[in-house]
């Protein structure tokens, strides 16, 4: 009788421990926001559609969705991926009444085109070789301020995570050599796979890859938009934006969520930061 | 009647030693209990030559010019990162399947073999039976994990070396951006290891002897122990499922790992700790409940 007595004390014990010790829920609204900071701000966003359709680059209808949202939170500089070419970019430059000038990135093997757009008339567009494929960076300066800002739009390879890795590692490279002379920053689509919990595999090859791609980024700059969440469809953060490790502050960190029209399995994610 | 209500107490604390005596040298008389530790054994010579002929294979001839970051740092895979992957692939499929066996037999063998009943004629009550009987497994357990966590830091230092305990986000889902343990720090949270896994194995060992309880076979006991564990495995795994997982006890089992994050989260571990600690004592009380009212009629 004793010990049935001790292990239903006992039993009590472990319910009043198990809801004294839980955790309260997060709030699902992953975004977080800070206060103002009007240094710098910058935003990267997919606008193609998810892999299941047709044409999963961006369509044309949508650009006025895109430019709108772009008008409506004036980042001084944006990073787009998936464009089909630079006739669309034209349309959307169009679309945002000449207050940014762009550029597409050279074609690669792909059919799809990464792109910067930037308030400063006088920025630069850099093409940069990447482990067989291209991306693009602008050098400008925001403002009046003094800073040479250098935004690199990236887009890794969507299914296979050696690519993705080798497209990594030549991308920072080049970043880290200009790393010296302008405030490097790396916006886009990484495609990193990096929640391997709820992958059926124990351990793969692909996700050490992606770990080891992103935590190589991670010796050299800063994952500005971590606090933001998911930016994909199906629970994933795959875009991302890269800064300096040595920037003084970060304001608003948002992944805008209701910007995504058609078919678009990605969500703007936009980060401000004081220089 | 003070002196003989302390001489009851005396004499049942006295048969619960003699019990716990009589199981624990049929534990070590047992030989599965050998061949669990030797397949431990066999399961870290294999995890080793998998670590060597991974890293040959990923860091020679050309793939050296893909895979020049391989390793971020030269100690990313030393004995202690080898001990921690052996022992998280390790823990999840493996332990239980020989916890279950050790628990799973408990009533159910004695029942079999036809000498439950001769113990339950004598001078104890089925309570103290099943208490010890769970000690028993507990204790195994506890050898259990312990023998595959000092065997793996063993042969990690032997074979490849220690140093601090690198971990990077992605594989075993530990942390979110790089990390790192200092060595002696690291192998105080083997230790912690050590004791938070046995007490998440405790709910599987409470299971299996609520099954051996149930089923008077202990194949049957066994079995069934581990396709309620791995069901529930398997189904938490499985997007589909995402709603109940949480209400699954495979998920409350995962909080052992904790202690191998940088900053150990203590109040959740804490918290998975009591749900175990509830599943397990909850399982023990039913396990009692049933066995005081069955019939033994082997």
């Amino acid at each position: 009788m004793w010990l049935k007595v001790v292990l239903l004390v006992l039993f009590c014990l472990m319910i009043v421990g198990a809801v004294h010790f839980a955790e309260p829920r997060e709030p699902e609204q992953r975004s977080s926001s800070a206060e103002d900071i009007h240094s710098l701000r910058l935003l990267t966003w997919n606008i193609g559609y998810a892999e299941l359709e047709d044409d999963t680059r961006a369509h044309d209808k949508d650009l006025p969705a895109v430019a709108e949202l772009i008008l409506r939170q004036e980042p001084d500089a944006v990073a787009l991926q998936e464009l089909t070419g630079n006739a669309q970019l034209k349309v959307l430059l169009g679309l945002l009444n000449g207050k940014y000038r762009g550029a597409v990135a050279q074609q690669g093997n792909g059919d799809r085109f990464e792109a910067v757009l930037v308030k400063d008339i006088e920025a630069k567009f850099i093409p940069i070789a990447a482990g067989g494929r291209f991306a693009l960076g602008a050098s400008f300066q925001p403002g009046s301020d003094k800073h040479e800002i250098l935004l690199l739009s990236a887009h890794a390879d969507a299914f296979n995570a050696a690519q993705r890795r080798i497209y990594t590692e030549a991308l920072i490279d080049w970043a880290q050599s200009r790393a010296q002379s302008s405030e490097v920053f790396i916006a886009g689509d990484f495609n990193f796979e990096l929640k391997a919990a709820n992958q059926t595999n124990l351990y793969t090859d692909n996700v050490k890859h992606d770990s080891e791609s992103y935590s190589h980024i991670l010796r050299y700059f800063r994952d500005l938009g971590r606090a933001a969440g998911d930016t994909a469809i199906n629970d994933r953060r795959i875009d991302y934006i890269f800064g300096p490790a040595k920037l003084k502050q970060t304001g608003r960190v948002e992944v805008l969520r209701d910007a995504a029209v058609g078919r678009m399995d990605h969500w703007p994610l936009l980060v401000e930061v004081e220089l | 009647m003070a002196n003989n209500s302390l001489r009851a107490h005396v004499k049942v604390n006295w048969n619960m030693f003699i019990l716990l005596k009589l199981e624990l040298e049929k534990l070590f008389r047992a030989k599965s209990f050998y061949l669990s530790l030797t397949v431990l054994a066999a399961f870290v010579a294999l995890m080793l030559w998998g670590f060597y002929t991974y890293a040959a294979r990923k860091t020679g001839g050309k793939a050296v010019e893909q895979f020049k970051y391989t390793y971020e740092s030269k100690q990313y895979f030393n004995g202690l990162t080898f001990a921690l992957y052996s022992v998280l692939f390790s823990f999840t499929l493996l332990l239980p399947i020989f916890v279950s066996m050790s628990a799973g037999s408990q009533i159910a063998s004695e029942a079999r073999s036809g000498t439950l009943r001769m113990i339950c004629t004598r001078p104890i009550s089925r309570a103290s039976l099943i208490l010890s009987k769970f000690l028993v497994s507990a204790l195994h357990a506890a050898l259990l994990l312990t023998f595959f966590i000092v065997l793996n830091l063993v042969v990690g230092l032997i074979f490849v070396g220690w140093g601090n305990l690198e971990l990077y986000p992605g594989p075993l889902n530990l942390v979110d951006a790089p990390g790192k343990i200092m060595r002696d720090e690291a192998l105080m949270r083997f230790a912690y290891a050590a004791l938070s896994g046995t007490w998440a194995l405790l709910v599987i060992v409470s299971l299996a002897l609520l099954c051996s309880v149930v089923f008077d076979s202990p194949a049957q006991a066994v079995v069934m122990t581990i396709a309620v564990y791995l069901a529930l495995y398997i189904v938490g795994r499985v997007e589909f499922f995402d709603q109940l997982r949480p209400y699954f006890f495979t998920t409350d089992m995962d909080f052992w790992r904790d202690v191998f994050k940088p900053d150990i989260p203590w109040q959740s571990l804490w918290h998975y700790a009591c749900v175990c600690g509830a599943y397990t004592i909850g399982l023990l009380l039913t396990t009692l409940f049933i066995f005081e009212r069955k019939d033994i009629v082997t």
